[in-house]
């Protein structure tokens, strides 16, 4: 039964990483720009080093996360009696609610402005528009994770927690683990073929635009979902 | 309105239009013909907004392509 939840806890996380939106829009602007400035074949290039980039940064948020997970749950504590669950349920609780209400600014405009300061929104434009170099792609695709991690760090956690803590009872933890490093960048390889056979980024707006409740619906769900399956099977 | 800030945007919108594969024969006569527009319409205006310039060549974009004129008007707002 433990090994089914883990399961479901892990997948759901999964499907929050594939529909949060502020790195797959940053790659589309950075595609655009670089299809703009470059030959096609230096842009996919570019854009692939991005996607490096973006991999690299979401394994080692995901080693931090193990060892967050260490220190807070599996140390010394027992998951299932511990306080910290019941505020990880809460702040899962909290980020449906944001990801419903807050996660893109305007709901029922017709943009995809996300919830970022504009500052931010502002220097990733700047930076995409100037990246240059493969070094250029790959930090912006490994930075343009951070400002989003108020809504990746606690999944990553539980996703960790989960990942080691089912270890005992034969979870498939090696292949759960890359599958949900991968995950997060299949966007990303899906934008990038978008790119490569010709859609625009107007293409990739609009469609953006036409799923925006979708993605709402799908980020809020899926963390209250979470959320509940911890407070009935974690915490007893 | 001054020429070093039209050629700068000038070429801010060759790369969208390149970005959106829009032939370069095309995309330099709607670039043209909008800022000569553009400069006309703001020529005897001591101050220009950025949001005025910004509406103004998206209107006149989206007289000759629709997606050029979408992307430069919501470049800001993407993410």
């Amino acid at each position: 039964m433990s090994v089914f939840i883990s399961v479901g806890i892990v997948i759901l996380a999964m499907l929050i990483m594939a529909s949060l939106q502020l790195v797959p829009g940053i790659f589309a602007l950075f595609s655009h720009y670089a299809i703009g400035k470059f030959q096609r074949t230096k842009a996919s290039t570019l854009a692939l080093w991005f996607i490096l980039g973006a991999e690299i940064i979401t394994v080692i948020f995901f080693i931090i996360a193990v060892y967050l997970s260490y220190i807070l749950f599996l140390n010394d504590l027992d998951p299932r009696n511990n306080v910290l669950t019941w505020i990880f349920a809460g702040i899962l609780i909290a980020l449906s609610l944001a990801s419903f209400f807050f996660y893109f600014r305007h709901p029922h405009s017709k943009d995809t402005e996300l919830f970022i300061p504009r500052s931010f929104a502002k220097a990733f434009d700047k930076r995409a528009r100037s990246a240059k170099s493969p070094s250029d792609a790959f930090a912006l695709g490994a930075f343009s994770n951070i400002p989003e991690l108020i809504f990746t760090m606690p999944l990553y956690i539980i996703t960790a927690t989960e990942i080691v803590y089912s270890h005992a009872e034969y979870f498939a933890d090696d292949f759960m683990t890359i599958l949900y490093i991968l995950i997060s960048t299949v966007p990303l390889f899906v934008l990038y073929h978008s790119f490569r056979s010709k859609r625009t980024l107007a293409d990739v707006m609009h469609s953006r635009i036409r799923d925006k409740t979708f993605h709402r619906l799908c980020l809020s769900f899926s963390y209250l979902t979470i959320a509940i399956l911890i407070i009935c099977f974690r915490i007893v | 309105m001054n020429s070093l800030n039209l050629k700068q945007i000038k070429r801010e919108l060759k790369i969208d239009a390149r970005g959106l594969n829009i032939p370069s024969g095309s995309a330099e006569i709607f670039i043209d013909r909008t800022l000569e527009t553009v400069s006309q319409k703001f020529k005897d205006r001591a101050f220009v907004t950025e949001k005025d310039l910004k509406n103004t060549i998206a209107k006149e974009l989206s007289k000759y392509h629709k997606d050029f004129a979408y992307v430069y008007k919501n470049r800001d707002k993407i993410i």
